[in-house]
């Protein structure tokens, strides 16, 4: 079965309210990223106009609905002067007010639908814009930033921002208007009252504020020890075997037991608080309306006002602490949309990948001559990784980079393929530099095989031509039989056109292997880099793939990291990295015969101690 | 359902909660009679001192109705997160009580969430019920009571906007639940889409993808975008059809109110309060058929929990009686082994082995060739479909589980180290092992030497599953912990992977030095970790195909040859 969600909408934490109150956060630089957020809702100017005038219209009807049907009633009440119902008169006040019911419905539903509209359009667009930002990132951001971290942007961010354009701004806009309309109505009739009405709102304001921060504390209490537990099960779920293999499930369960307890204490403690939380509020809107009456009589006695005006107040004061309220728990979710839109903006605004390349040349015309000259480079600045390396390497050459875990082969790489750059030194591809290169035209010259396939949702198929969009099928055909790899995907159901899991997880390692290098037969660069490519497979198996990588190897010029010397022995020469620099360097055999430092790393790291 | 049977215990706390609702019902019910004799009376009859007089009464009550309203929430949150707890805590215990078999079929992931947010949705949908339901229902009731005790005529109003709204809301739910289904899948594709270029970045650069990449998320975003839209749009619907009919009857309510003025029948203020009441019916109405969407959603997490308690553990205790003597031997025969998912071919056929006391085995083999398969059968972290595993002679089916997994200790492939400091890591080999005991196994382990030169010694803190610690080190730590246990089989499963040749050696020498008598064995990739033990198994495609010393081996089976030469061949020259 798989594992659905009870809601997609709220995933996490049911109860929008509550959400809010948990996630409510600050934003940094409110009024800069509420600045952006607009335009970006700004961007649909029609929708987002029309959306005003349709409250505009809502607030209107909303407030001349009660109106007419005060005088429908008025119409049926029968006094000393007036004896008997005016049955015409009522059926047309009746139809007026039927009109007035259905055109508020109307706009209802308009509004439904633009604020829809507009909420998704502004969140596409902003999605949109991040992802195209995103991949244009440079490397060391996503190196430098946790996965779950930029995920997270992309789903819960979003998500905020989209609840909010498609309630929050509607119930904002109506709440505002209803407001400030009701205080016009009630200044007309009498200021004085209306002074009176309004010190309850403060009291309002006042009140709900407090207890959001005081709720907002035992919500964050309840979401802390939430996210103890949740670590503890992920914990003991994931290590289920270690648990078991040391018999501890019963303190597992005990500990558990534990925090299950606290959650409950504190669980109901932060429900309580939200259990007053409305009481409280119908308090006030009582006590405001015990003070209108009290003082409204006073004043009426004193005949400066009149009784229909006392009415009237009452009316609208409470058509009045509704969106005061409303007002109230939208700034939680507001800010914590702008919170979240802060850290998409914060993406967006991350320097993307630089590329000034001016020279002509393309990844056809490049033979693959690489030269690194005094290469001085660095991730953290206390800790130089490079310190002048120098490597001259001709075309066609293959290059086996060997060293200790730490010394800087996978750096290499990552310069080769300009995801980083060199602090100082410069590295040349057929005599120019890398950095005058068109970065495309760079990268489409250099193929790599890492350690951990990357593949995508899709067909083998496609995965294997991700490397050459445009390539026909005899060519994926060919390049698979060159990786080794047609035989297997000939046996599964579908053949070619089978589509992988996430991440290919219905394939084996060796097998996900065999895709890569296919996909990087199929691209057919000048430049190949292999990324310990070989090592989650198991040595009989590389054995297999070995005559697929001598295939892959030919006519290029090969960088190959590896651990294993079977990969290494035949390379044309070994350059062994230390201490930031190329140590030695040489055939296999010559640096044996040295009794260097490869003979000591060859000696520890591949033969071992021979006991 | 299942789960009733936990909401027992607090059964009274389910009872006050909506008794004590009652009194804040019945107290907002008060409200708007207290009010109209303020105006009426207190204001009208320029009584000042009633208005005094009412408006405290009313302050009164309305403090009162919080006050109730604060205990219904708190007999509601007692009943409520009691009841999660319990649940939680059982769920929890029947998951550490599965086998791997079972936990497989649901995945880890599946299970957090059954055992965090399935229970969390269930204990709101709790909540729900015991406060909103309950008070909808009195609401709903006793406006339907109040609007007919004014006039039957009102019935009929009722009788007709009430089916219709019903309809409408039931109507439209069923058409936006599998809009939020697709709405839900969509979702997922844009997530994954996202996901995988976060993490393959390299390779999206590398092949210089991004626009293709763009491309694909756009398709992503549209459907979800479309989706969306969709189910909005639907939901849009809802609340300006149901203002209609509540708006619609309100009229029918002042017109058929009109008549019956006129006839005498009734007074105008009547007519005023049967518009609260149907506006406070209607609103209920809805209220309920949200709920029942609600409850809709959280049986779903309902039946997730319900699956796990009514999975029985497949992997029982044996009746544990007492067992000869300990002698460390394992011995498999005919055994064979699929996973239950895999409906391929099994993973081990027909196996057959031997393994003597204190007797020092590896196991070698491609990947996929089921060595994992069959070292797990030891502890029973699986049982084998046909034939018998034993351990000391007696068939491990029929050991107690804990007393079986004493005698065996086993380093996983993958290690396991949990958030607490180093010390307490290696000490869940033995509870009350001594500081000496831990820095002994340590030390065996070759751990002690990079947790020494760590900040706080044995007494860091481990965050994240050790992601701070290298391969190798997280693999030393496993080691320790299991020699600290002083098994009388230990079990290396492919655990020394990310040690160099030089440091597994010298692990080697340590193990056979401090543990003599131990019966090891070693699961390895590569030979020249194993080439000096006693025996070596080899596997292929699930069966043994050798097992014989190193150099017996070399000249009778092929599949060692081939591995031999994949690995030894090469390199043995010069070395």
């Amino acid at each position: 079965m798989p594992p659905m969600p009870p809601n997609p909408n709220n995933k996490q934490q049911p109860g929008g309210r509550q959400a809010a109150l948990i996630n409510a956060e600050k934003p940094k630089n409110a009024r800069e990223t509420l600045g952006k957020l607009l335009r970006y809702i700004g961007r649909s100017k029609y929708l987002f106009f029309g959306l005003m005038a349709i409250m505009l219209m809502i607030t209107l009807l909303g407030l001349a609905a009660p109106y007419i049907q005060q005088i429908a009633i008025d119409c049926i009440t029968l006094d000393d002067k007036k004896l008997s119902v005016d049955t015409e008169r009522l059926v047309k006040i009746l139809i007026i007010l039927g009109v007035v019911y259905l055109m508020n419905s109307v706009f209802s539903y308009l509004q439904g639908i633009f604020s829809a509209r507009l909420s998704q359009k502004t969140v596409s667009t902003m999605r949109r814009d991040l992802f195209g930002d995103l991949v244009k990132l440079p490397i060391k951001y996503f190196d430098s930033h946790r996965h779950g971290d930029i995920m997270s942007r992309m789903t819960n961010d979003v998500e905020n921002i989209s609840n909010t354009v498609s309630q929050s701004i509607g119930s904002l806009i109506s709440g505002v208007l209803t407001v400030v309309g009701s205080i016009i109505i009630m200044l007309t009739y009498s200021p004085l009252l209306t002074l009176i009405s309004l010190s309850t709102v403060v009291l309002t304001v006042f009140v709900s504020t407090k207890m959001t921060k005081y709720m907002r504390r035992y919500f964050l209490k309840q979401q802390i020890i939430l996210g103890k537990l949740n670590g503890h099960v992920e914990e003991m779920v994931t290590g289920h075997r270690t648990v078991v293999s040391y018999s501890k499930e019963q303190a597992a369960v005990e500990d558990f037991n534990v925090m299950s307890d606290e959650l409950r204490r504190t669980g109901i403690r932060a429900q309580i608080c939200a259990g007053v939380m409305g009481p409280l509020m119908n308090c006030i809107g009582n006590f405001g309306f015990v003070m209108i009456a009290a003082f409204g009589g006073w004043f009426s006695y004193k005949g400066w006002i009149t009784v229909g005006t006392i009415q009237a107040f009452i009316l609208y004061s409470k058509q009045f602490s509704r969106p005061i309220n409303e007002i109230v728990n939208q700034y939680a979710n507001i800010q914590t949309a702008i919170a979240g839109a802060e850290r998409i903006f914060e993406v967006m605004e991350t320097a993307p990948e630089t590329d000034e390349g001016t020279s002509e040349i393309t990844a056809e015309d490049i033979r693959g001559e690489i030269k690194f000259e005094d290469i001085h480079f660095c991730y953290d600045p206390e800790k130089p990784v490079l310190k002048g390396l120098d490597l001259d390497i001709k075309q066609g050459q293959k290059i086996a980079i060997v060293g200790a875990t730490g010394s800087g082969k996978t750096t290499v790489v990552n310069l080769l393929t300009r995801f980083y750059d060199a602090d100082s030194g410069s590295i040349t591809v057929d005599g120019v530099d890398i950095r005058d290169m068109r970065m495309d035209e760079l990268r489409k010259s250099v193929g790599i095989v890492l350690q951990d396939t990357v593949l995508f949702k899709g067909s083998i198929e496609e995965n294997i031509r991700y490397g050459k969009e445009d390539a026909p099928d005899e060519d994926v055909r060919r390049a698979a039989a060159h990786a080794n790899a047609d035989a297997f995907i000939k046996h599964l159901p579908d053949g070619y056109k089978t589509q992988l899991a996430e991440g290919g997880s219905n394939l084996s390692q060796g097998q996900r292997q065999l895709l890569a290098i296919a996909r990087a037969i199929l691209a057919d660069p000048k430049i190949l880099i292999l990324d310990e490519a070989t090592s989650s497979v198991d040595t009989r198996t590389e054995m297999h793939i070995q005559s697929a990588m001598v295939a892959l190897m030919k006519n290029r010029t090969s960088l190959i990291i590896a651990h294993r010397l079977s990969t290494i022995r035949d390379a044309d020469m070994i350059v062994v990295i230390d201490g930031g620099k190329v140590a030695e360097k040489g055939r296999h055999d010559e640096l044996i015969a040295k009794k260097g430092c490869y003979y000591d790393l060859y000696r520890t790291q591949f033969a071992g101690n021979k006991t | 359902m299942k789960l009733a049977k936990y909401i027992k215990p607090y059964l009274p706390f389910v009872l006050l909660a909506p008794l004590s609702m009652v009194g804040e019902v019945s107290m907002d019910l008060l409200q708007p009679k207290l009010m109209s004799k303020i105006v009426d009376d207190g204001v009208l009859g320029s009584d000042y001192g009633l208005i005094i007089r009412t408006g405290i009464l009313m302050l009164c009550t309305v403090i009162f109705g919080a006050l109730c309203g604060s205990a219904s929430a708190f007999f509601a949150g007692c009943a409520s997160q009691g009841f999660s707890r319990d649940v939680r805590n059982d769920l929890f215990k029947r998951v550490m009580g599965l086998s791997f078999q079972q936990t497989d079929k649901f995945t880890t992931g599946s299970l957090v969430t059954r055992i965090t947010a399935d229970v969390t949705a269930i204990q709101q949908m709790v909540d729900f019920l015991i406060r909103g339901f309950v008070r909808n229902i009195i609401m709903f009731i006793g406006g339907v009571i109040m609007m007919l005790t004014l006039a039957r005529s009102f019935g009929t109003i009722i009788a007709v906007a009430l089916p219709v709204e019903a309809l409408i809301v039931i109507l439209i739910m069923r058409k936006a639940n599998p809009l939020y289904a697709i709405v839900a899948s969509r979702l997922d594709s844009v997530n994954s889409v996202m996901q995988e270029n976060v993490t393959g970045a390299r390779v999206v650069k590398a092949y210089v993808r991004e626009k293709h990449e763009q491309e694909r998320f756009e398709g992503a975003n549209m459907g979800l975008t479309e989706a969306n839209l969709k189910v909005q749009e639907l939901m849009a619907l809802l609340s300006p059809v149901l203002m209609v009919i509540m708006n619609f009857s309100v009229m029918a309510v002042i017109y058929i109110g009109g008549w019956q003025v006129q006839a005498k029948e009734m007074k105008v203020g009547e007519v005023m309060a049967a518009i609260t009441y149907l506006t406070q019916v209607l609103h209920g109405i809805m209220m309920i058929s949200m709920m029942f969407q609600t409850m809709a959603r959280a049986s779903a997490s309902a039946k997730r929990i319900n699956e796990v308690l009514d999975t029985e553990p497949v992997i029982r205790d044996g009746n544990g009686g007492d067992i000869g003597t300990k002698k460390g031997t394992v011995t498999f025969r005919g055994v064979t082994f699929a996973y239950p998912e895999s409906s391929g071919e099994p993973v081990l056929t027909d196996i057959d082995l031997d393994v003597r006391a204190g007797e020092n085995i590896a196991i070698l083999g491609a990947t996929g060739s089921g060595k994992s398969s069959l070292v797990n059968m030891i502890p029973r972290f699986y049982d084998a479909d046909k034939g018998e595993v034993l351990v000391d002679g007696v068939n491990v089916r029929e050991l107690g589980l804990e007393d079986l997994r004493r005698r065996v200790g086993i380093v996983l492939q993958k290690s396991e180290l949990f958030s607490a400091t180093v010390a307490e890591n290696i000490r869940w080999g033995k509870d009350d092992a001594t500081d000496e005991e831990v820095i002994a196994a340590a030390k065996i382990a070759q751990a002690d030497e990079f947790i020494s030169r760590m900040p706080d010694g044995y007494d860091s803190m481990i965050a994240e599953k050790g992601a701070s610690l290298s391969g190798g080190q997280k693999q030393r730590m496993s080691i320790a912990r299991a020699i600290l246990k002083k098994p009388e089989i230990l079990i290396f499963d492919d655990s020394t992977s990310a040690l160099d040749l030089g440091t597994e050696a010298k692990l080697r020498a340590k193990l056979r030095e401090e543990l003599k008598g131990t019966t090891v064995i070693t699961i390895a990739q590569r030979i020249a970790s194993v080439k000096s033990c006693d025996r070596i198994v080899v596997l292929d495609r699930g069966r043994i195909v050798g097992c014989d010393n190193h150099d017996a081996l070399l000249k009778n089976c092929e599949v060692y040859k081939d591995i031999y030469d994949s690995q030894i061949k090469t390199q043995g020259d010069e070395a």
